[in-house]
């Protein structure tokens, strides 16, 4: 069986990889999306959209862009997961859904166990703005601070003003249950805020690195962000070197330029800027955000994800069909995984390659 | 295919020709003259200089940290124009493909990454593998890893921590190692703020000296070419000089490189408290031949920091510019991440420019310094070229301090020196020099056998100008560069040592990781397969 189609109907991988060739080089702006891929996909990617001065965006720029606007506009305080596990005596949990963002973090955090650098110490675990019954972790009191999604940044606000010794307008019961909690940020040792910015946005994560900024003038206190689904850190950090930028960078006039609003995905496919979309998605299939537009559309994912519309060519899961390169959350690098299921499906960077080994000699190089 | 580069000035320390020669080489490699042999191809390179591709020993190009400056910073580095045919990404500024580029156009064939953080390896490969043209080596840093810390404070054997830093420094790919503000880092998670050379780190009792001493011991012992790379306490703060002259004395004879010393010289005359105190620093190299240093030369514009000394740049936050900046607390080291701008007109800014030149040119062997601006921390690379010319003419330097506040020409003797760098001192400090200091006997030369990396310079009134665009350059015989463009990509190659252990440190490293973290230490394997041909390793041999 052939592991591609074109509008749903079974062709060849050699139809498909010529006619890949055809739609992106015929195009005048054609963009490269989804890269939900390991490193060396997102670096076939990322050369691809500059030899076709095309742009490239990532499924979810949203996430990683909410933490890199802090970043670029104020700066940030981090640690990895591995240093929060073996030091911090506090860890400060903010916002919903965590457990969903990241499966594995109570695992990997081990907050049931007593530290171990700097000495042993019993954690303290704050949660604010949990979903009801998430606050639960085996082994672990938790204490809560409840702030509904609408509430949480007034109630983180309200904390950082109270680290800061700042006055707030609460009533007494909840000033004083803010209080304690900043009180306990305070004398924490190396205290560890963790959020996810899936479910957070740009000026939540800043009011908490504002907090941890304060924090550091008399203790040490720190972050570990929870990164976006389809490897979103690993091409972050590929697309950084690569081409100095996060994704949302465009290569129209030969040289990459970045801007958030004009090379989203989304936009550039509504608007008719780009004009044929090359869309990857290999850990899951996710399909494009996109809706009723219609584009010359070639999509690589797993198999079984092929759209009704347009080509689909099957590529391996990274990391489980196939040896994949990716930012690993449990230690905040980047990691080899080892195929669990080796399967005879080409990787994304194959895939690509041989997309434009089809490409007409004419197409600098 | 045999190439001449016919009737240039050999400029070639390593093998003593300073005049006219032709140099022929052959796949890839220099050859002597051949007889009865024309040339396959031509270079007529009369009027030019020609020496070996340099190397920067101490160029912060790749890696985590790099990867967040240039995250943090993306209004300090907008393209401004299109690349040529060939060559992907050469003009996307601050990417890899264009510091391979620049590195080419100014004749530089070798660098060295000096920071990766043993956790972050594959991704510093990673990137490596990304820089085209130039060969690529690093170094690994340790001295405020736990594993480490915990081994000084049982005492345990001078053996163990050699098979612990030989199997870090394999498993990590690199040429060695680096220590950064030993014990500064852990110090600053359990919150301290200042950290010297006899300071303890809390916890595991262990003092700044103890640990660059079993570092510098075990580097020795596994037969690591390169000396200890040392990153010492207190950088940057007036009255530091203190700190750089006892560590000298706490070498105690045995090699060691101090890294981006500029930044050590310092001392507390003068009505501001910061003056320069780099000749008591070069005369104290001078009289330690064990000592070699790179000194991290200031140049004025704007910059980042970037650094594994986590202490340090956190104490630099406030004067940031623009303000803002990333703390890391890693692993083990982590880093920093602080944006700065140099100014003429700032005292203390010109106070560290003119201590930088002061270092090179009073230090009087260079093959006891090395040039860098630690880039970017000094100054990005590409001020180089302004570099070597303000060492080569003492009227460029006297017309650049008659731009500095009155009062900083006080408090530096730099006014008072005389000294020009010649070619051949050019020479010896960024290619003989750096081959020896790495072990590398493949390169820094023009001798028979030595790769050709090659790098041709057309002399002109402006040193800056024919020391920024090469006329040629040749990458493993190839030509890269004509008239300072590259013309085409190469791929360099990774240089690395593997020096020998006991395999037995393996299984306690792996009981250690499955104990600390719960995870099998393979997770941090920088294994080939992963660098998918991007990165290719080269072996420079060890001592034993």
């Amino acid at each position: 069986m052939s592991n591609a189609t074109l509008d749903g109907k079974s062709i060849s991988s050699e139809d498909a990889y010529e006619k890949a060739a055809e739609i992106l080089q015929a195009a005048n702006f054609p963009l490269v999306a989804g890269l939900g891929a390991d490193v060396a996909g997102a670096q076939a990617a990322i050369l691809l959209a500059e030899r076709l001065r095309g742009a490239f965006d990532h499924l979810a720029s949203r996430d990683s862009l909410a933490d890199l606007e802090v970043v670029r506009s104020a700066g940030i305080f981090v640690t990895t997961p591995n240093e929060a596990r073996v030091r911090a005596d506090l860890v400060l949990l903010v916002g919903p859904g965590l457990t969903g963002y990241w499966p594995a973090i109570f695992d990997r955090l081990a907050l049931d166990k007593e530290t171990v650098h700097g000495g042993k110490t019993k954690r303290r675990v704050l949660w604010v703005g949990a979903k009801r019954g998430e606050a639960k972790i085996e082994g672990v009191e938790v204490e809560t601070i409840p702030a509904t999604e609408a509430e949480l940044p007034g109630v983180l606000a309200a904390l950082r003003a109270r680290v800061g010794g700042r006055p707030v307008t609460l009533p007494a019961a909840a000033a004083k249950k803010l209080d304690a909690a900043a009180e306990a940020l305070k004398s924490a040792r190396f205290g560890v805020a963790v959020w996810s910015a899936a479910g957070l946005d740009s000026l939540m994560v800043e009011m908490l690195q504002g907090m941890i900024t304060e924090l550091n003038a008399t203790t040490r206190f720190t972050g570990v962000p929870i990164g976006g689904r389809g490897n979103a850190t690993g091409v972050l950090q590929t697309s950084a070197w690569m081409t100095g930028f996060p994704p949302r960078t465009g290569f129209g006039r030969g040289y990459p330029e970045h801007d958030t609003w004009r090379f989203e995905a989304s936009r550039l496919v509504e608007s008719g800027e780009a004009d044929a979309a090359l869309w990857i998605s290999a850990y899951s299939g996710e399909a494009p955000p996109w809706e009723d537009v219609d584009i010359p559309l070639i999509t690589l994912g797993p198999p079984g994800s092929a759209p009704k519309h347009g080509l689909f060519i099957a590529v391996g899961k990274p990391g489980e069909n196939y040896d994949a390169v990716e930012f690993a959350q449990e230690t905040s690098s980047m990691v080899l995984r080892r195929a669990s299921a080796p399967a005879g499906l080409p990787t994304v960077a194959e895939a690509i390659a041989a997309i434009s080994a089809k490409f007409s000699e004419d197409l600098p190089c | 295919m045999l190439i001449r580069l016919r009737g240039g000035h050999v400029v070639d320390p390593a093998t003593g020709v300073d005049g006219v020669a032709d140099v022929y080489f052959e796949d890839g490699r220099i050859v002597a003259p051949p007889q009865g042999r024309e040339p396959d191809e031509d270079y007529d390179v009369s009027g030019h200089i020609v020496m070996a591709g340099a190397i920067d020993i101490h160029s912060h190009i790749a890696g985590g940290n790099v990867n967040s400056a240039r995250l943090l910073l993306p209004e300090m580095h907008r393209s401004i124009r299109a690349r040529l045919d060939g060559t992907p990404l050469a003009t996307a500024k601050w990417s890899t493909f264009e510091t391979g580029r620049l590195y080419a156009q100014m004749g530089f064939t070798t660098v060295v990454e000096p920071a990766v953080a043993p956790h972050h390896a594959l991704h510093s490969h990673l990137e490596l593998g990304d820089v085209p043209i130039i060969d690529k080596g690093a170094l690994t840093v340790l001295g405020n890893d736990d594993f480490l810390l915990a081994a000084l404070r049982e005492r345990e054997s001078e053996t163990a921590i050699a098979d612990y830093v030989a199997q870090t420094v394999e498993a990590t790919g690199t040429l060695g190692l680096k220590c950064i503000n030993p014990g500064g880092a852990d110090a600053f998670k359990q919150n301290m703020r200042a950290f010297g050379l006899d300071e303890i780190v809390p916890f595991y009792g262990v003092t700044s000296r103890q640990i660059f001493k079993s570092l510098q011991k075990a580097t020795q012992t596994v037969g690591i070419p390169h000396p200890l790379h040392l990153h010492m306490n207190n950088l940057g703060i007036a009255g530091n000089i203190d700190t750089a002259l006892a560590t000298i004395d706490a070498a105690e004879g045995l090699p060691m490189h101090l890294a981006h010393v500029q930044f050590y010289a310092y001392g507390l005359e003068g009505k501001n408290a910061f003056s320069s105190a780099a000749p008591a620093l070069a005369a104290k190299i001078n009289a330690n031949k064990n000592i070699t240093v790179d000194v991290g030369a200031v140049m004025f514009g704007d910059t980042v920091t970037i650094s594994s000394d986590v202490l340090r740049q956190f104490n630099s936050l406030s004067g940031a510019i623009p303000k803002k900046g990333v703390i890391f607390d890693g692993d083990a080291n982590g880093g920093g991440v602080v944006p700065y701008a140099y100014r003429i007109s700032n005292y203390y800014n010109a106070i560290q420019w003119a201590a930088g030149l002061e270092l090179f040119l009073l230090i009087e062997d260079p093959l006891q310094v090395f040039f860098t601006t630690d880039h970017p921390n000094g100054g990005p690379f590409t001020t180089y070229p302004e570099l070597f010319a303000l060492l080569m003419s003492a009227e460029l330097r006297a017309q650049w301090m008659e731009r500095l506040p009155a009062d900083v020409l006080e408090m530096t003797s730099l006014p008072s020196i005389k000294r020009e760098y010649t070619l051949h001192e050019i020479a010896l400090m960024s290619r003989a020099g750096p081959a020896r200091l790495y072990g590398f006997t493949d390169r820094g030369r023009l001798g028979e056998g030595a790769v050709a990396d090659i790098a041709v310079y057309k002399p002109q009134k402006d040193k800056a100008g024919m020391f920024r665009n090469a006329a040629y350059v040749f990458k493993d015989g190839e030509n890269v560069v004509r008239d300072g463009v590259v013309t085409r990509y190469t791929k360099g190659k990774t240089l690395r040592v593997r020096p020998g252990y006991d395999r037995a440190i393996e299984k306690r490293l792996d009981a250690y990781y499955d104990e600390l973290y719960g995870l099998s230490r393979s997770i941090f394997d920088v294994p080939e397969a992963a660098l998918a041909g991007r990165s290719v390793y080269a072996e420079v041999a060890c001592r034993n």
